[in-house]
């Protein structure tokens, strides 16, 4: 066992100063994009968690994979194959319309199984994502040259590269890679969208009948809100990876729920927590070169830890303190 | 001249529970409870919703972990006894999609009986036919379960707890959603049990008919309130310290508790 | 209720002479290597089952199947399919572990390293589940992507290790069954013959503790050490499937196979048994397609198969399927149709006191408010099921005898539905019509009897009808039937 050769030296100057000064120009997009991802993904996630469907985050960034493999073939027959003429807004286009199709399809055809037989739900989120996700695999694997994704790529992402993607320039300014204007877009989005329908997606979360009999659709929402999952996803596919997304949509959110009790708190926690998760994972990464994304994930479930670990340890001591103080008598009604 | 032998000990009764507690979620579900039931008595458990009737039955089943006090099934723990009793859950504790048939499930009733390795004995399976006669489920022991009325679910499940040949039984809600029809044969069956020597426990939800049914009742609302005879126990004071008021003292301290946080895990 | 003896002791020897006979093995040249030059070609290669490489391939595929068939069965019907998926994202990390440790792709390592990681993760999801208020989907999901993260990380270091890009490590996210060599067909076969012998020793107990958990625990089954043994089995039938299908997609060949048995029975016992064989064909099927396509993974192709199959029965299962149900729905809708024409055609005769055979099509029409064309197609169907005949001529329908009987049936059936409901019931007269109208197509022999006989024999309906006799009925038909009316009508 060789860990000396797996285990890089701990050399501060290019693990923890550089990042913020020479290589700042590189490595601050990668931050940035790995936070923006955090927040989108762990505030989409929290609406999840509260609908306890976090599983279909799961379901839905695996069987993203179909949709866009689907989209680029298309894509590339009806206007000639990518190398030849690469366009930042179409290539936009194309794959959020691949994402939010697949989305919609993954959710259609789990009803469908799970109300058309006696099938359960956790059962048809398994059949449907694992078929989509495996149709995937199979089209990028025969279509290659078409479509413009790699397996590994998938799965664990690449936020390396992208500060070398192209750049975006608009209003005479260069506005910084394309993969992280449009993070920040759908970042935006989220946070505004999570703002101002707030009562509607709480309600929907909470009490679906109740919220249908007040003119809230909660079926609709649903939709509305695994269509948007879709594009999230979709949007840190590139530098995350379909697996590791799942991570980003459900520990932030989890960790926060083990602190704080509050919806609005919740969602404050959870850039906390994507900030911390994103500079922690870039050094990881750096020291131990290994996948970036991967790292940053990994530190957020390390934050995830700590939180669980304190909590615990406070009802130990709670309950520590349960033995030695008597119960309190009840008084004769 | 020898000494009178001593006359043997009495029977443990079979149920005993002492200062039981159960909390779920920091929050006491059961609070200090006693009973000493007596055998061969048919014993209503009757209260407001969330009163902890159900808790009751399962934290004496095991079901769910006991925070302070004990049991005694028989004079010994449940881990001991439990060839002796017999339990009848609610019926949406199961799922009714499953694979088996209502022969099947009858026959679980006598696994407690079969050993590890083991097969149920062409013996069992008459056993099992016996009680599903007697229940009048017999025509249909090879219907999947989910293919059943309310009533016969009942039903179905109470020939599992009558294959069990227990000593002691509990049962969770046995009446809820059940046709008349099916109530009455219960109660008959229940009764007959009873005149065996059987003691019996039922979580009851309805009023006017537990009067008519029980021998004994127990008044709970987070604590025991009364228990004894159903005619001394059935009073309007009694009843109206038990289902009185939205909030009870004891419910508004168990929410204090709870609030600052302070001990109960 | 049990697999019959006989039948499960033949099947288990037959699984452990399989195993034991593909498994020693010398050397096998990688399927890699094998590429034919045309798809006919490689497909024959592969059925004559000449390569070694061909032979472990296909062998380990069958037996990855059954084991997991079997297993995912058990979380299908208790509902824990994604514990089935967290547990097989959650091994990821024991798998790189085994192999940092033995620095190759020793079976036996990434065995204990991925049952190990398996066993940790379910063990914190539980831990999660009960020391927080996170609730299972969110415990699950943590495991999941936080032990996967782990595991990608992992990965990704030993690649850039010298040694790392040879490992093979990657053909463990989508799956090479190519790759298998006898050491892993062994370790499959152990399992299968494992889990496979777990069920049939231990049927009643994980039966009873899958059913109702409760119940088993107030009989004195150890409900948890039931639970965490199907867990523990379920790692190793997870790990033996790897290689073959990959870490993304080995939670479907534990779930798709027993879905599709799950909508083919109503009996565990069965289901099981259709749940390892569809996992076998899936496996089976999955290996040949990827034999024939020498650079697709494995992995990918068996879930397609299963999916396919699980399509099969979701569309045509004999009981559950959506197509049958649908079938059968439109079928008695047809019927009822037809009837209710028949009845119409009846009541016009009977309002005629019988004047005349013939029923014009526009008084069909009329009395059913539809278009001549409507009455036209419905008279024709008449034709087709024998129960009338046309006359082009006068555009007449005439009933058959066998249609003047089923009509008087049909007629009598409503009419003694509308006097039961009306008198037993007490629902007022003009309510009972669309009742009866529905009834009276399902209302069986036996229960018409019973309704007779709770009525009195009595001979009008609520609005004043003659409620048709049995004898009426008989008279009726054609001369063949010999019916011999009950007891109570006399001759």
């Amino acid at each position: 066992m060789n860990l000396s050769t797996l285990i890089p030296t701990f050399d501060v100057q290019s693990v923890v100063i550089d990042p913020w000064t020479t290589d700042f120009s590189e490595k601050g997009w990668i931050l940035l994009m790995g936070f923006l991802t955090s927040v989108a993904c762990g505030w989409v996630g929290q609406h999840l968690l509260l609908r306890r469907m976090a599983l279909m985050g799961d379901a839905i960034s695996h069987s993203i994979l179909p949709g866009l493999a689907t989209a680029f073939l298309v894509a590339s027959f009806l206007f000639g194959q990518r190398s030849e003429s690469s366009h930042a807004a179409r290539d936009s286009s194309v794959m959020l319309i691949g994402a939010i199709g697949a989305g919609w399809i993954t959710t259609l055809l789990i009803g469908l199984i799970h109300r058309r037989s006696r099938i359960k739900q956790d059962a048809a989120i398994g059949i449907v994502f694992a078929t989509l996700f495996a149709i995937g695999v199979v089209l990028i694997t025969l279509f290659a040259d078409h479509v413009d994704l790699d397996a590994d790529c998938v799965l664990y992402g690449e936020i390396g590269f992208v500060p070398f993607q192209e750049t975006l320039r608009a209003f005479g300014l260069t506005l910084g890679p394309v993969p992280v204007a449009r993070m920040a877009v759908v970042t935006l989005l989220t946070v505004l969208a999570t703002i101002f329908f707030y009562k509607e997606l709480v309600i929907s979360s909470f009490d679906a009948g109740l919220a249908t009999s007040l003119g809230i659709h909660a079926p609709t929402v649903h939709l509305l809100l695994m269509g948007w999952l879709s594009v999230v996803v979709v949007s840190a596919f590139e530098s995350v990876g379909a697996i590791l997304v799942i991570a980003m949509l459900i520990v932030p959110g989890a960790t926060a729920a083990l602190i704080v009790s509050r919806l609005p708190s919740l969602f404050t926690l959870i850039v906390l927590h994507s900030a911390i998760s994103s500079v922690a994972g870039l050094h990881l990464a750096l020291w131990l070169d290994c996948s970036i994304a991967g790292a940053m994930v990994v530190a957020g479930c390390f934050l995830f830890t700590l939180a669980w670990a304190t909590h615990a340890l406070l009802r130990a001591r709670d309950q520590r303190h349960l033995i030695a103080q008597p119960l309190p008598t009840p008084t004769p009604l | 001249m020898t000494p009178p032998t001593p006359a043997p000990p009495p029977p443990p009764p079979p149920l005993e529970i002492h200062d039981l507690t159960v909390t779920y979620h920091r929050r006491p579900v059961l609070w200090g409870v006693d009973l000493a039931v007596p055998a061969g008595k048919l014993v209503g458990i009757i209260g407001p919703n969330g009163a902890g009737k159900s808790t009751l039955i399962k934290a004496c089943m095991g079901v769910v972990p006991i925070a302070g006090g004990w049991v005694r099934i028989f004079g010994s723990p449940l881990s001991r006894a439990h060839r002796r009793v017999g339990y009848v859950p609610q019926r949406e504790s199961v799922d009714w999609d499953f694979p088996v048939s209502v022969m099947d499930v009858v026959l679980m009733g006598r696994y407690g009986k079969i050993g590890l390795f083991r097969r149920p004995s062409r013996a069992d399976r008459d056993i099992a036919r016996a009680c599903l006669e007697k229940v009048g489920m017999l025509p249909y022991a090879n219907r999947q379960i989910a293919n059943l009325s309310g009533g016969q679910q009942q039903r179905v499940f109470l020939a599992r707890a009558l294959a069990q040949e227990s000593d002691l039984y509990f049962m969770d809600e046995p009446f809820a959603g059940v046709d008349a029809a099916t109530e009455a044969a219960i109660v008959t069956l229940l009764h007959e049990l009873r005149d065996r020597g059987c003691t019996i426990l039922v979580v009851h939800h309805d009023l006017p008919t537990a009067r008519n049914y029980f021998d004994m009742l127990l008044l709970l609302n987070l604590r025991r309130v009364a228990f004894g005879p159903t005619d001394e126990v059935f009073t309007y004071e009694l009843l109206q310290k038990t289902y009185g008021g939205r909030l009870t003292i004891l419910s508004e301290v168990a929410e204090a508790v709870r609030q600052h946080g302070a001990p109960i895990p | 209720m049990k697999p019959r003896q006989p039948t499960a002791l033949l099947a288990f020897a037959l699984l452990v002479v399989f195993a034991v006979l593909l498994a020693p093995a010398a050397e096998a040249a990688k399927i890699g290597e094998l590429t034919g030059n045309s798809v006919r070609d490689q497909a024959l290669r592969f059925l004559t089952l000449r390569d070694p490489a061909v032979r472990y391939a296909l062998a380990g595929s069958m037996l990855l199947g059954i084991s997991c068939g079997l297993l995912g069965a058990f979380l299908v019907v208790r509902r824990l399919a994604l514990v089935g998926d967290a547990l097989s994202h959650a091994v990821l990390p024991g798998v790189a572990a085994g192999f940092l440790w033995s620095q190759t792709k020793d079976p036996f390592a990434i065995f204990v390293g991925a049952v190990i990681a398996g066993l940790l993760g379910t063990l914190v999801v539980e831990g999660i589940k009960q020391t927080t208020r996170l609730k299972e989907d969110a415990a699950l999901g943590l495991v999941l992507a936080g032990f996967y993260a782990v595991g990608i990380c992992m990965v990704t270091m030993i690649q850039r290790l010298p040694t790392g890009a040879k490992s093979g490590i990657d053909k463990f996210l989508f799956g090479q069954a190519a790759a298998i060599g006898p050491r892993d067909l062994q370790l499959m076969a152990v399992v299968a013959v494992l889990a496979t012998a777990t069920v049939l020793v231990f049927y009643k107990e994980l039966l009873v503790a899958s059913f109702d958990a409760a119940f088993a625990r107030s009989i004195g089954y150890p409900v948890r050490v039931i639970h965490y043994s199907l867990m523990l089995l379920l790692a190793f039938s997870v790990v033996s499937a790897l290689q073959a299908v990959g870490v993304v997609l080995v939670s479907a060949m534990l779930i798709t196979p027993a879905a599709a048995a799950y909508l083919l029975t109503d009996r565990m016992h069965r289901m099981l048994l259709y749940a390892a064989v569809i996992g076998l064909v899936s496996g089976a099927l999955g290996c040949f397609l990827s034999f024939l396509g020498s650079n697709l993974p494995t992995g990918p192709l068996m879930v397609l198969s299963g999916s396919a199959l699980f399509t099969a029965a979701f569309l045509f299962a004999s009981r559950h399927g959506v197509v049958t149900r649908w079938w059968n729905h439109r079928s008695s809708a047809s019927r009822v149709r037809r009837e209710n024409t028949l009845k119409t055609v009846y009541r016009i005769l009977e309002d005629r006191k019988f004047h005349g055979e013939g029923v014009s099509l526009r008084e069909l029409a009329e009395r059913r408010r539809e278009t001549i064309e409507d009455a036209n197609r419905q008279a024709r169907d008449l034709v087709r099921h024998g129960l009338a005949t046309f006359h082009p001529a006068d555009l007449c329908v005439l009933l058959t005898p066998v249609g003047r009987q089923r009509a008087i049936e049909l007629v009598r059936n409503h009419r003694l539905w509308e006097l039961y409901l009306t008198h037993a019931a007490h629902i007022p007269a003009d309510h009972v019509h669309e009742d009866a109208e529905r009834i009276e197509h399902v209302l069986g022999e036996d229960v018409v009897r019973e309704l007779e006989r709770r009525l009195n024999y009595a001979d009008t309906d609520p609005h004043g009808r003659p409620i048709p006799t049995p004898n009426a009925i008989q008279a009726a038909g054609p001369v063949e039937t010999t019916r011999r009316p009950p007891p109570g009508y006399g001759l």
